[in-house]
C-alpha cells in the first residue's frame, strides 16, 4: 500500500491503542465478585471525609457490594448530563432545594417500593425531613446532614449595651429595640457596628416573609411573593436604609472581612446578631477570638404569640437517578446511611445534627457544637419548613435576592419590588405547570409501575 | 530619483506598521508565558511585569498536580486525535476520489448538496445527535468523538476532491485501459500522488480534534474521560481563576503541542491551505 | 444508460458510501429530527410530546431569545467586517517584497492554531480590568486623552461591563484572523502579474491598483472567506462559554444563539426549545448567506469559470 510513510508506521499502534481504549469503555459491573456502585458526592474536606468513613464502613460490613465515592465538582450539571446521557451514577447526593427539578424531569427513580420492602417510612425521621423527601405522590431520596437556621447573638455585646446576655429578643419589635441599644456610631456620624443587619450574611433573602407569617406559595397554583405578609416583612428591610442612612449601611458593609476569616463581621463584633445554621460553630471555632460566648435561639417573629419557632430546614440528600444500573443495591446502601449508628457517624463528622427521629445521648456528649440540641429542637418545631417545591425555584430564590437588592438600596419600594417578583414567576410557573400538565399522564403511569 | 527614495519609504512604513502587528500579535503569547513563570503575587502587580523576579518553573508540574488527571487527559486527547485522522483521511479520500475521479450521473449535483452541509452549524443538529448516540449507549464513552470521522466531512472531501482534479486525467485512462480496476487505481497513484494533500488533512484533522470543546463538553460524562480542553476548562472554573499563573501554565501545556506539530510540518500546511482553499 | 456509465455510477457510489451514511445519518436525519423535535417538548428522559407550534410561540415572545438574536447579530456586524478588513490588509502588506515575509507569515498564522479554551483563557486573564495586558496597553492612550480634553476616560472592565463584554469577545476573535490571511496570500499570487504592470505604466498609484485591480480579482476569496466567516460567527459558543464559567455574561450580554440553545438542552432539558432555537439559527444564516450570495452577484469576478 502506497500510503505516506508516517500513515504506514502509526496505523498499527494506533488500531491497538483503539482497540485498548474501546475495552476499558465496557465500564463497571463486578469487582472480585461484588456488585459495584458509584457513588457522586458534592462535599470536600473534611465532610467528605465524614462520608468516606461511612462508605467504608459499608464496604467492609458486607461482601456483595462495593460503593465507589466520587467528589464531583459543579455536580448539578455533571448529573444532569449523565443522567441525560444514559450513563448516571447509581447514588447521587443532591440538595433538598433541586429536587422538585429532578423528579418533574424524570431524572430520578422512585423509591416508594425500595422503602416500604425495606422498612424505612415516616416513623424513622424528623417529620420535616420525610416531607421534603416527597413530592408529587412519591418518595425520592432520603436524608443526610440537615441544618436549620437560628438567631446566634453575641453575648458579650449585649452585656455591653445593658441588655440580658441570655435573654434574646422574642419578637421583631423587641429585635429592634435591641437593634438601637446595639448600634455605635463613631464621633463623625458613621456607623462603627450594628445590632442586627438583614443584608449580613444576605444567604436567605427569599424567607424574610415567613417570620411575619406569610408563605412564598399557596401550595397549588398561586404564586404568593406579593402577600401582605411578604410586604410587610420587606418594609421592614425598607426601614432599614431609612432608620441608619443606606450611605452609613453600604459603608458599614464595605468595611466587612471575608466571611472564613477573623475579619468575619460577627466575630469582630460588627455585627451583634446573625441568621445561621449549625455550621456557624465550625467558623466561630477556627476564626472567633477564643473569648466567644454566643448563643442560639429560634429567630424572633411579628407575633410570637401566632408564629413561634419557625425556621428554615435544608438537608443533603440521596437520590438513585433514572437509568442507574443497580438500583436495588443502591438503595441497599441509601438505607444503610440512614440507620441510627452510620447516620450519627457521619453527621457528628461534618458537625451537623441528626435528621432521624431517634438519637443516643452519645451523639450529643461526643458532639463539638455545644448548642446542635437547640438547632435540633427547631428542625422538630411544627412550624419547621422548608423552600416551597417548585421546579421554578431558583428563578424564585434569583428574583427574590434582586428584589432585596433594589429594596435595600432604596430604588423601589417593598410593594413594587416585590409585585414585580410575583408577575414574574407567577409566569415562569404557569409555564412550568403546563408542561406538567402535558406529560404528568405518562410520567405518573411509570412511576407507579410496581 | 524621487519615485526611488517614494517607493523605499513606503516599503519602510509597510514594513514597520507589519513589525507593530506583528509584536501585537506575538505579546499575547509571551503573556501568557511570562504568567506562566511567575509567582501569584506577581500576577497581579500594577503596572504589569514582564519578566518575573524569580522563575517560577515549579508552576508547571504544580498546575499538572492540580489538574488531577492531566496525564491521562493527554492520553484521551492523543487516542482521539489518532482515530479521527485515520476515519478523517480515509473516508474523505475515498470520497474524493468518488466525487473527482469518477464520471458518474448526478456526480455534480450530490457534490452540490455535500457543499450545502457545510453550512449546517453544529448547533442546529446538537439536540438529535445527542439524541442518536444516547440511543447507541454511546453516550460517556469516546465513540461519538471518532465513529462520525470514518464517515467522511464535507469540508475534508471538498478539499482533496479540489486536489485530486489537478491530477491529470490520462493517467487514469491509461491505467483503465490497462486493466487496473478502480481502486487500484486509487490506492497505487492517485494516493501516492497526493501526499502533501493528505497530510495537510490530516494536520487540519488533528488540530480539530485537539481543539474540540463542544464535543467532549456533551458527550463525556467521566472525568477520567476528558480531553485536555474540557480538563483545562473544568480547571479553570474550579480555581474561578485565581490561580492564574498555574492556569497559564496549563494552557501553555496544551498549547504547545499543537505549536510544535506547526513547526515540524509549516510548509505543508500553508502551502496546503493556499493551494486548495478558496479556489471555487 | 449504457453497461459504461452504470459500472461508473455504482463503483462512484460505492467511493462515496462513508459520506453517504454519514449524510444520511449525521445530517439528512438530525435535521429531521431537529424539526420534529422543535414542535414537541422533549427531556430525553420523558417520551416527547408534540405540541405543534407552542415552541415557536413562546420563542417568539421570548425577551431572553431576542436578546441571544441581538447579541450574535452584533457581534457578527462587527467580527466579520473587522476580520475581513485586518486580514485582507495584512495579506496586502505582505504581499510587499519584503525581507521576513516567511516569519511573519508564521507570526500572523500562529494564533489562529491556538485551542479554543486555552485561547478563552489567554484572553479572560488579558482582558481583566485591573491587571490585564490589554488595559495596562490602552491606560497611557487614555491618559493622553484625558490630558487633551480633560476627561475622566479610563479603559473598560472588558467581561464584567455589559456595554463592552461583546468587543471583549470581537478582539479575542480578531486574533485568529491569521489562517484567512494565509487564504488571502495565496489567493493574491494568483492576480496576473501584466495587470499591475499595466496600472504602473499608466499611473496608478497604491490604492488604485489596490481597489481596481486587487480586490475584483480577489473577490472569489473574500466571498468565501466571508461565508465561512459568516456561519462560524453565528456558531460562536466555546470562548464565551469557558470566560463565563457556562453563564450569560454581566446583563445577559454573552448569551449567543448558540449558548442559549445549550443552556435549554442540557441546563433547563428543554430539548424541544433547543432544537426551535436550533431551526431558527438555521434559517438566520441560510438567509444571510443567500444575501451576501445576491449581493456578491455583482461584485464578484470569477476568471474563467
Amino acid at each position: 500500500m502506497a500510503f505516506p510513510p508516517w500513515l504506514r508506521r502509526c496505523w498499527m499502534p494506533a488500531v491497538f491503542f483503539a482497540a485498548l481504549c474501546s475495552c476499558s469503555d465496557a465500564g463497571s459491573g463486578k469487582g472480585a465478585g461484588r456488585v459495584v456502585i458509584k457513588y457522586w458526592e458534592k462535599w470536600t474536606g473534611f465532610e467528605a471525609d465524614a462520608m468516606r468513613a461511612v462508605v467504608d464502613d459499608f464496604n467492609a460490613g458486607q461482601n456483595r457490594i462495593l460503593v465507589e465515592y466520587s467528589s464531583v465538582s459543579q455536580i448539578d450539571r455533571r448529573l444532569m448530563l449523565a443522567t441525560s446521557g444514559g450513563v448516571p451514577p447509581d447514588v447521587a447526593g443532591i440538595w433538598s432545594k433541586s429536587l422538585p427539578v429532578y423528579a418533574e424531569n424524570n431524572a430520578l427513580t422512585p423509591l416508594d417500593k425500595f422503602a416500604s420492602e425495606g422498612g424505612v417510612s415516616s416513623d424513622r425521621y424528623i417529620d420535616v425531613f420525610w416531607r421534603m423527601c416527597n413530592y408529587r405522590g412519591h418518595l425520592w431520596a432520603l436524608p443526610t446532614t440537615p441544618g436549620s437556621l437560628a438567631l446566634i447573638w453575641n453575648k458579650k455585646l449585649f452585656r455591653e449595651a445593658g441588655l440580658d446576655p441570655e435573654r434574646p429578643p422574642q419578637s421583631i419589635a423587641e429585635l429592634e429595640q435591641f437593634n438601637e441599644k446595639l448600634v455605635k456610631r463613631r464621633p463623625d456620624g458613621s456607623l462603627a457596628s450594628i445590632g442586627f443587619l438583614p443584608a449580613e450574611p444576605g444567604w436567605w433573602n427569599e424567607i424574610w416573609g415567613w417570620w411575619f407569617g406569610g408563605e412564598l406559595w399557596d401550595g397549588r397554583a398561586t404564586i404568593t411573593a406579593n402577600s401582605p405578609e411578604n410586604i410587610a416583612a420587606f418594609q421592614w428591610i425598607e426601614s432599614y436604609p431609612r432608620r441608619f442612612g443606606s450611605r452609613d449601611l453600604l459603608a458599614l458593609r464595605d468595611g466587612f472581612g471575608n466571611f472564613a476569616s477573623p475579619q468575619n463581621p460577627f466575630f469582630t463584633g460588627r455585627v451583634a446578631m446573625v441568621l445561621q445554621g449549625p455550621w456557624i460553630y465550625n467558623f466561630i471555632k477556627n476564626f472567633a477570638p477564643p473569648d466567644f460566648e454566643w448563643g442560639v435561639a429560634p429567630f424572633p417573629s411579628i407575633d410570637p404569640a401566632r408564629f413561634r419557632n419557625i425556621t428554615q430546614v435544608e438537608s443533603d440528600l440521596l437520590v438513585i437517578p433514572a437509568g442507574a444500573k443497580h438500583p436495588k443495591e443502591a438503595f441497599e446502601f441509601i438505607k444503610y446511611v440512614n440507620s441510627q449508628k452510620p447516620m450519627e457517624k457521619l453527621c457528628l463528622g461534618q458537625r451537623k445534627f441528626s435528621p432521624l427521629r431517634e438519637c443516643s445521648d452519645e451523639f450529643f456528649q461526643k458532639h463539638p457544637n455545644p448548642r446542635i440540641g437547640e438547632f435540633l429542637a427547631l428542625a422538630k418545631s411544627p412550624n419547621a419548613r422548608f423552600v416551597p417545591q417548585l421546579t421554578v425555584w431558583t428563578l424564585y430564590s434569583n428574583d427574590m435576592t434582586q428584589a432585596f437588592g433594589r429594596v435595600w438600596t432604596g430604588k423601589a419600594g417593598a410593594g413594587e419590588a416585590l409585585d414585580e417578583v410575583q408577575r414574574h414567576v407567577q409566569q415562569a410557573f404557569d409555564h412550568q405547570q403546563k408542561r406538567w400538565d402535558r406529560i404528568s399522564g405518562t410520567l405518573t403511569k411509570e412511576w407507579d409501575k410496581p | 530619483m524621487r519615485a526611488v527614495t517614494k517607493k523605499r519609504f513606503f516599503a519602510f512604513l509597510v514594513f514597520a506598521v507589519l513589525v507593530l502587528a506583528g509584536i501585537a500579535f506575538l505579546a499575547p503569547f509571551a503573556w501568557m508565558v511570562s504568567t506562566s513563570l511567575k509567582p501569584l503575587s506577581e500576577t497581579m502587580t500594577l503596572p504589569p511585569r514582564w519578566i518575573p523576579s524569580t522563575i517560577q518553573w515549579r508552576n508547571y508540574p504544580d498546575a499538572i498536580a492540580a489538574m488531577g488527571d492531566f496525564w491521562r487527559y493527554t492520553g484521551n486527547t492523543v487516542f482521539l486525535c489518532v482515530m479521527t485522522v485515520i476515519g478523517t483521511v480515509a473516508s474523505s479520500a475515498l470520497a474524493a476520489y468518488g466525487f473527482s475521479r469518477i464520471e458518474w450521473r448526478g456526480r455534480d449535483t450530490v457534490f452540490l448538496v455535500l457543499l450545502a452541509t457545510m453550512m449546517i452549524p453544529f448547533p442546529v443538529i446538537m439536540v438529535p445527535i445527542y439524541s442518536l448516540f444516547k440511543s447507541l449507549g454511546w453516550i460517556g464513552s469516546f465513540k461519538p468523538l471518532w465513529v462520525p470521522s470514518f464517515f467522511a466531512s464535507a469540508f475534508n472531501v471538498f478539499l482533496l476532491r479540489q486536489f485530486f482534479l489537478t491530477l491529470p486525467k490520462d493517467m487514469s485512462e491509461a491505467a483503465r485501459i490497462d486493466g487496473c480496476s478502480e481502486i487500484q487505481i486509487f490506492l497505487r497513484i492517485i494516493l501516492p500522488l497526493s501526499k502533501s494533500a493528505l497530510l495537510v488533512v490530516a494536520l487540519f484533522q488533528f488540530m480539530a480534534t485537539w481543539n474540540d470543546f463542544l464535543g467532549p463538553l456533551i458527550f463525556l460524562t467521566e472525568q477520567k474521560d476528558f480531553t485536555l480542553a474540557l480538563g483545562l476548562q473544568s480547571f479553570q472554573s474550579q480555581n474561578g481563576g485565581t490561580a492564574w499563573h498555574q492556569l497559564m501554565a496549563a494552557s501553555t501545556l496544551v498549547v504547545l503541542p499543537v505549536m510544535a506539530l506547526f513547526f515540524f510540518t509549516q510548509r505543508a500546511f500553508v502551502e496546503g491551505i493556499a493551494s486548495t482553499g478558496g479556489k471555487n | 444508460m449504457n453497461r459504461g456509465d452504470q459500472r461508473d455510477l455504482r463503483l462512484g457510489l460505492l467511493f462515496i458510501s462513508p459520506w453517504i451514511i454519514g449524510f444520511l445519518a449525521l445530517c439528512v436525519y438530525p435535521l429531521l429530527s431537529s424539526l420534529f423535535f422543535s414542535m414537541c417538548d422533549y427531556s430525553v428522559l420523558s417520551p416527547a410530546v408534540f405540541v405543534g407550534a407552542d415552541n415557536y410561540r413562546e420563542m417568539l415572545f421570548d425577551p431572553i431569545f431576542w436578546r441571544s438574536v441581538y447579541n450574535t447579530i452584533f457581534f457578527a456586524a462587527f467580527a466579520i467586517p473587522l476580520g475581513l478588513l485586518m486580514s485582507l490588509s495584512l495579506a496586502i502588506l505582505l504581499n510587499f517584497d519584503l525581507p521576513g515575509k516567511g516569519i511573519f507569515r508564521t507570526v500572523f498564522f500562529l494564533p489562529s492554531l491556538v485551542p479554543m479554551v486555552c485561547l478563552a483563557v489567554l484572553w479572560q486573564w488579558m482582558l481583566n480590568g485591573d491587571v490585564g495586558l490589554v488595559n495596562n496597553m490602552l491606560k497611557p492612550v487614555f491618559h493622553g486623552i484625558n490630558g487633551v480634553l480633560g476627561t475622566q476616560f479610563s479603559p473598560p472592565n472588558w467581561l464584567q461591563e455589559a456595554r463592552y463584554a461583546k468587543w471583549g469577545i470581537i478582539f479575542t476573535g480578531l486574533w485568529g484572523v491569521g489562517h484567512a490571511v494565509v487564504i488571502y496570500l495565496a489567493g493574491l499570487q494568483g492576480v496576473p502579474r501584466h495587470l499591475y504592470e499595466s496600472a504602473d505604466i499608466d499611473g496608478a498609484n497604491f490604492w488604485h491598483k489596490t481597489w481596481h485591480i486587487t480586490l475584483p480579482v480577489l473577490s472569489p476569496v473574500i466571498y468565501f472567506n466571508t461565508i465561512m466567516g459568516l456561519i462560524g460567527a453565528f456558531q460562536v459558543f466555546a470562548v464565551p462559554y469557558v470566560m463565563t464559567g457556562g453563564g450569560d455574561g454581566p446583563e445577559r450580554s454573552l448569551l449567543f444563539m448558540a449558548t442559549y440553545l445549550y443552556q435549554n438542552a442540557f441546563d433547563y432539558w428543554n430539548m424541544g426549545y433547543a432544537c426551535t432555537i436550533g431551526v431558527a439559527l438555521f434559517l438566520l444564516i441560510l438567509a444571510l448567506t443567500y444575501a451576501a450570495t445576491k449581493l456578491s452577484g455583482r461584485h464578484v469576478h470569477y476568471e474563467g469559470k
